[in-house]
């Protein structure tokens, strides 16, 4: 006996050089995790003769004649660890990709260290829930309700998932063990901008284990865009599989396939390729202006880099500034920032017995995946089958295609399966990150603070690629805008192509970058009226007999289905002034307190639809499908509380599968807020015409008014008369009935959702220190239908908010390369940095939404980082108006003013 | 990661004769130096595993002399009772390196023979004039610490502990990167029987160094009030991603100031 994992004997040896972690996969135990390879994330966090280690930097060898226990050896006698239960009791999770990990480094902590989270907690990351429910479990504080019959809905129910989440058989996109498995890599351009000249394949196909070189000879000559819409006008069909030029540092030049996955780097080391290096532009400004490199010929060239300009005006803002008192104008601008879902992007593609295409992957769009794959290959739709199982996190990261057109591409050629991870790097320098835009805001008001003009120019920097470029700018144009009614209102915005990363879509999508910069400016314009901020606000902000317009003035299909904007901010001004939170430091700090608004529609303005199947089954319970995916944002719990409650049942009578072209109807893609407002609505008007079909089928055998019946957990109900439904469905079944409906939901009139974020907070005056003191937040999302997974998705809304405004920044060098693309520099809030936030809700029904529910997931994030810019004013004095507020940059502006 | 031969040694002997064929590498905690195979900033095609080695580990305390073996992970120097009471600036030095996963394999060897101009121990053991013992022969801190990620070590030299006087009085503030947590600048401070010491940590361009106008201000009085109003010069200091030297130069003075408040207690 030499290797013992979760109390059995591992018969093979390491590898020379394997580390722990592949080991223990190779192993079958995919319950160990990988969020980034190097030490960082603790998503690989294992047991070492009882003592947690982060298994990606432990040598194989090591574990030699030692106890290696995972999540997946915590069971005893067939119950969880108590903290594995802890875990399920407080929902301390949403995608579930670091609880693996998570749950491993608190089961080894004692009395001692669990009074210290911030510190022993450092070393494992979770990007959705903000901290808070893992808080909990610690402490062991219980947040799930029990599962009721008929009151499913607004009932903090756990997530099916939960079991497998916690015992680590939970199976992602990467946990599944393939025969003949071929491995995929790529070599990623090191020039911002070249040609390729030459590849000299020739070492490469050397290296034994290679198996195949794939170069911008061997793709179809096929333009796309990886972005996942539908409607694929909407994106410029401006990239190749494989291009022979490369706009990016970190674009796609080679693949190469091998029988290992080292085989398969070697054999992108060893790829020669001659480029010739090309004149880069990376600032939009620059790029836009005369004699500047040109990025794309493909049909746009009078316009030069400009991809797409889009503007309005409503009124006259020319007169409206004459009118005003008082005018301000300032430039704001947000920084670039990567959406770090703990599970990198991947996909697993092979030709299935069945003869046809089969793609694995991770991805919040697997129908748009679909068509895109089937139009670059040209694959008939029926012949390829895309989907996904779990998903580690999203966040709009995914809402793009770019690991499965190369796998799949690859095993068409090789008729092998074929997998693709990225690495932690490659997510950084080869994926999408949120748009870099730069925003001049113009405000004029009377003296009484009422808005007369408000002007809004923004230049976006959409990168190499242009997918989600328009889309981000009409959104940054849309709502932050109509939040305030005001006359007069323009706006004009330019999405520019530069040498840089692609932007794409991300948790807030334009709207939050333009709502920074809004946001700080009506603080700005209030401090120059003598007003407060909530002052201000309340005397401007939409009200529900308004109009919700833009700039734009053609009608549009948003209404208010609730209104609850002054609820939250009553909420948050009564929360603040509570006195809860802590105390300024002592020492030299500075206290200050800020407040935001966000305003979000439920749904985005182009084509969405979802589909919705039910059937009822011989022992009484239902099945659900939903072509939406489930990716940590808990829609696939949220979906079965709306059937369970239409259907009077309970949760746990639903069972629902999710995202899978074979297997659920078609979704446009889980994204832009669709997940609650519109697959929500098809699973609700699902359920209806299931409970119809049962209840009028009752009805008929019996001869009474339909009215009469209805549905109680497991039987139809007339009065005292009670038929069990395994008895009606074997009478219906035997009689040639159905019990099965499906449904489709279209997105239109759309709802609109709002967000108050408050914070204060202390800032050292000398080290620029930042420590949040007290945070609040209150959101109008209508009638939460699972109000504890709710509070989970704006708590970690508002944690990424804190993370975009005081820690996370993309930093890059004079030549378009990345300088901080790992973990370790690249910093998303840790345990420590995450202040618990306070969650409230207005309550509010909304007439729109399925069961007054309105869209949660994204826009708590827009009102976070200006909260903290104005609460940063109002301690110091000073705007900061370019995020992030890193210590050293308050330190810089600090010592600039004093 | 790509193959490399792994080779398990059972003494320090045994360890160096292994170092001379090839181009080895000693494997400590492997804290560092895994993550930069993954990253093929090294790529050694031996690794000599020197954790088994038990001559390598422990503390020993005599007097106030303090002997620390090259293996020690972080975790038993922060939490060793003896230690606490007679130099609790250490302990607490080693309790804030890295996360509990890290602080249960890093070592203080690894942590020295690495010398990033980030990591805390350094600044330690050049404030309090420590001794790095090798397999060869005994190293000055002042003349141990060379460059960025430069030590005086020979190829197939092995660090086999650190030795030093406690000082009277010593104290370590550190400002940790946001992302990294390691020291974006620590300050030890010293007092022992030859005066005042100061030495900072990620915040040179060449490594760790001795503050002088620092140390001159503390040998008048020891007290952060003698820091009041200095300004160390921001020449020779670190800029990167995460700050500017004029940043850490204002640092500096800061943590300078919270590691005499340590000190004093
Ligand atoms: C997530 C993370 C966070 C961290 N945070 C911090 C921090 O806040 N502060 C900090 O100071 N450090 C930090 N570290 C580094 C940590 O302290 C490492 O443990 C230390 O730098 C290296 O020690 P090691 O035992 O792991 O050495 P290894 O990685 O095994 O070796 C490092 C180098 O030293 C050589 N070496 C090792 N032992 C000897 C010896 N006895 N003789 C000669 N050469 C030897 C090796 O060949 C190698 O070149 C962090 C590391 C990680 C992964
Ligand atoms: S995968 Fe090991 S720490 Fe991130
Ligand atoms: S639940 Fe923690 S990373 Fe998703």
């Amino acid at each position: 006996m030499s290797y013992t994992i979760d109390s059995k004997a591992v018969s093979q040896e390491p590898r020379p050089g394997q580390c722990l972690r592949t080991f223990i996969r190779d192993a079958g135990v995919f319950g160990v995790k990988k969020g980034c390879d190097q030490g960082d994330c603790g998503a690989c966090t294992v047991w070492l003769d009882g003592v947690p280690v982060h298994s990606c930097l432990m040598p194989a060898h090591r574990a030699k004649d030692k106890q290696v226990t995972t999540v997946q050896g915590l069971e005893h006698d067939g119950h969880l660890h108590p903290v594995q239960q802890a875990f399920c009791d407080a929902q301390a999770f949403q995608c579930g990709f670091c609880a693996a990990g998570m749950i491993m480094t608190v089961a080894a902590l004692d009395e001692e260290q669990r009074a210290d989270l911030p510190r022993n907690l450092k070393g494992n990351l979770c990007r959705c829930t903000g901290y808070r429910a893992i808080e909990d479990a610690v402490h062991g504080i219980r947040s799930t309700d029990d599962d009721i019959a008929g009151a499913a809905c607004g009932a903090s129910l756990p997530n099916p998932f939960t079991q497998g989440i916690v015992t680590g058989h939970a199976r992602y996109t990467m946990d599944v063990a393939v025969e003949n498995l071929l491995h995929l890599k790529v070599l990623r351009s090191p020039h911002a901008h070249a040609r390729i000249v030459s590849i000299d394949q020739s070492k490469a196909r050397a290296i034994p284990g290679v198996v195949e070189v794939f170069t911008w000879e061997d793709v179809p000559r096929k333009l796309f865009s990886s972005a996942t819409h539908e409607d694929h006008l909407v994106d410029p069909d401006d990239m190749y599989v494989l291009d022979n030029v490369a706009r990016f540092v970190g674009q796609r030049v080679a693949a190469v396939v091998a029988e290992t996955e080292a085989a398969a780097e070697a054999g992108c080391r060893a790829l020669q390729v001659e480029y010739e290096i090309l004149p880069a532009v990376f600032d939009p400004v620059e790029a836009m202006q005369d004699g500047a490199p040109i990025l794309h010929s493909k049909g746009n060239e009078a316009k030069g880099n400009i991809f797409v300009t889009i503007k309005g005006e409503v009124g006259n803002v020319e007169s409206g500034f004459a009118e005003a008192a008082v005018v301000h104008e300032k430039t704001y601008s947000t920084s670039r920032v990567q959406h770090a879902h703990l599970e990198t992007h991947g996909s697993i593609a092979w030709r299935g017995e069945d003869g046809r295409l089969h793609v694995r992957t991770s991805t919040q769009a697997p129908f748009i995946a679909h068509q895109k794959l089937c139009y670059l290959f040209g694959i008939f739709p029926h012949d390829l089958h895309v989907f996904t199982e779990r998903v580690g996190g999203g966040f709009g990261g995914k809402q793009e295609m770019v690991s499965e057109d190369l796998c799949l591409m690859a095993t068409m050629k090789l008729g092998r399966p074929v997998k693709w991870e990225f690495t932690r790097e490659e997510q950084f320098i080869g994926a999408t990150t949120r748009h870099q835009m730069t925003t001049k805001v113009k405000l004029g008001a009377k003296a009484d603070g009422t808005l007369t003009a408000l002007e809004v120019h923004v230049v976006s920097n959409t990168g190499a690629y242009g997918g989600h470029g328009s889309e981000t700018l009409a959104a940054s144009l849309g709502s932050p805008l109509s939040a305030y009614r005001c006359k007069n209102k323009k706006a004009d915005g330019h999405a520019v192509y530069t040498n840089m990363i692609p932007g794409g879509g991300f948790r807030g999508y334009g709207a939050s970058q333009s709502t920074f910069a809004i946001e700080c400016a009506m603080d700005d314009l209030a401090e120059k009226l003598g007003m407060d901020g909530f002052a201000i606000r309340r005397k401007n902000m939409i009200g529900p007999d308004d109009v919700i317009e833009s700039v734009w003035s053609d009608p549009s299909d948003v209404s208010f289905g609730s209104y609850g904007l002054d609820e939250c901010l009553d909420l948050v001004e009564a929360a603040l002034a509570n006195g809860e939170g802590l105390p300024a430091p002592e020492g030299n700090w500075a206290e200050g307190t800020g407040i935001a608004l966000s305003v979000l529609e439920s749904g985005p303005p182009t084509e969405h639809r979802s589909g919705g199947e039910m059937r009822l089954l011989p022992d009484g319970s239902y099945h659900l499908a939903v072509g939406s995916t489930e990716m940590g944002n808990g829609s696939i719990n949220s979906h079965r509380q709306i059937a369970a409650s239409i259907l009077g049942t309970r949760g746990n009578n639903v069972d629902i599968i999710n995202a899978d072209t074979d297997l659920t109807p078609y979704d446009t893609g889980t994204f832009a807020s669709t997940g609650t407002v519109v697959a929500g609505q098809a699973v609700a008007l699902t359920a209806k015409a299931l409970h119809d079909n049962i209840v009028s089928y009752a009805a008929r055998i019996t001869d009474t008014p339909v009215e009469d019946w209805s549905l109680v957990d497991d039987a139809v109900m007339n009065g005292n008369r009670r038929i069990e439904l395994t008895e009606l469905y074997k009478i219906g079944t035997e009689a040639g009935h159905r019990f099965d409906a499906k449904r489709k939901a279209y997105l239109s009139p759309r709802t609109i959702a709002f967000n108050v974020q408050g914070v204060r907070l202390a800032v050292h005056r000398v080290t620029g220190e930042v420590r949040v003191l007290h945070s609040v937040h209150a959101a109008d999302i209508g009638r939460p239908i699972n109000p504890m997974q709710c509070r989970g998705q704006l708590e970690g809304a508002v944690a990424m908010g804190y993370g975009w405004a005081l820690t996370e920044h993309m930093v890059y060098d004079d030549h378009g390369k990345m300088l901080n693309p790992a973990l370790r520099n690249y910093h998303i809030p840790a345990f420590a940095d995450t202040p618990r936030t306070k969650i409230m809700f207005a309550d509010t029904h909304d007439t729109i939404g399925p069961l007054g529910a309105k869209a949660q997931g994204e826009c708590a994030i827009n009102a976070v980082a200006p909260a903290v810019s104005n609460a940063l004013a109002n301690a110091t004095g000073v705007r900061f108006a370019h995020l992030p507020f890193s210590p050293d940059r308050i330190f810089d502006q600090l010592s600039v003013t004093a | 990661m790509y193959s490399v031969n792994y080779h398990r040694a059972n003494s320090v002997d045994d360890a160096a004769k292994m170092a001379e064929a090839g181009d080895a590498k000693f494997l400590s905690g492997g804290m560092t130096l895994i993550p930069a195979m993954k990253t093929r900033l090294a790529a050694p095609s031996d690794l000599i595993d020197l954790t088994h080695i038990s001559e390598l580990k422990g503390i020993t305390i005599s007097g106030r002399t303090v002997t620390i073996g090259a293996g020690t992970i972080h975790y038993d120097v922060a939490t060793h009772t003896d230690l606490k009471a007679l130099c609790p600036a250490l302990c607490h030095l080693a309790s804030h390196i890295g996360d509990p996963a890290v602080r249960h394999r890093g070592t203080i060897g690894g942590s020295v023979a690495n010398n990033d101009p980030a990591a805390d121990y350094p600044s330690a053991l050049l404030a309090m004039g420590a001794t790095i013992i090798t397999n060869q022969r005994e190293i000055a801190a002042e003349d141990f610490f060379t460059g960025l990620f430069e030590t005086a070590l020979e190829e197939g030299e092995i660090v086999t502990a650190v030795t030093f006087e406690v000082p009277e009085k010593s104290g370590y503030a550190k400002f940790p990167n946001p992302a990294s947590r390691y020291a974006m600048t620590g300050v030890f401070v010293a007092k022992g029987k030859d005066g005042v010491r100061v030495a900072v940590t990620g915040a040179g361009d060449n490594g760790v160094f001795r503050s002088e106008p620092l140390e001159t201000a503390l040998a008048t009085s020891f007290d952060a009030k003698a820091l009041e109003g200095l300004s160390v010069p921001s020449d020779n200091l670190m800029g990167d991603l995460h700050a500017s030297p004029e940043y850490r130069a204002n640092l500096i003075v800061v943590m300078a100031k919270r590691a005499v408040l340590a000190a004093n207690g």
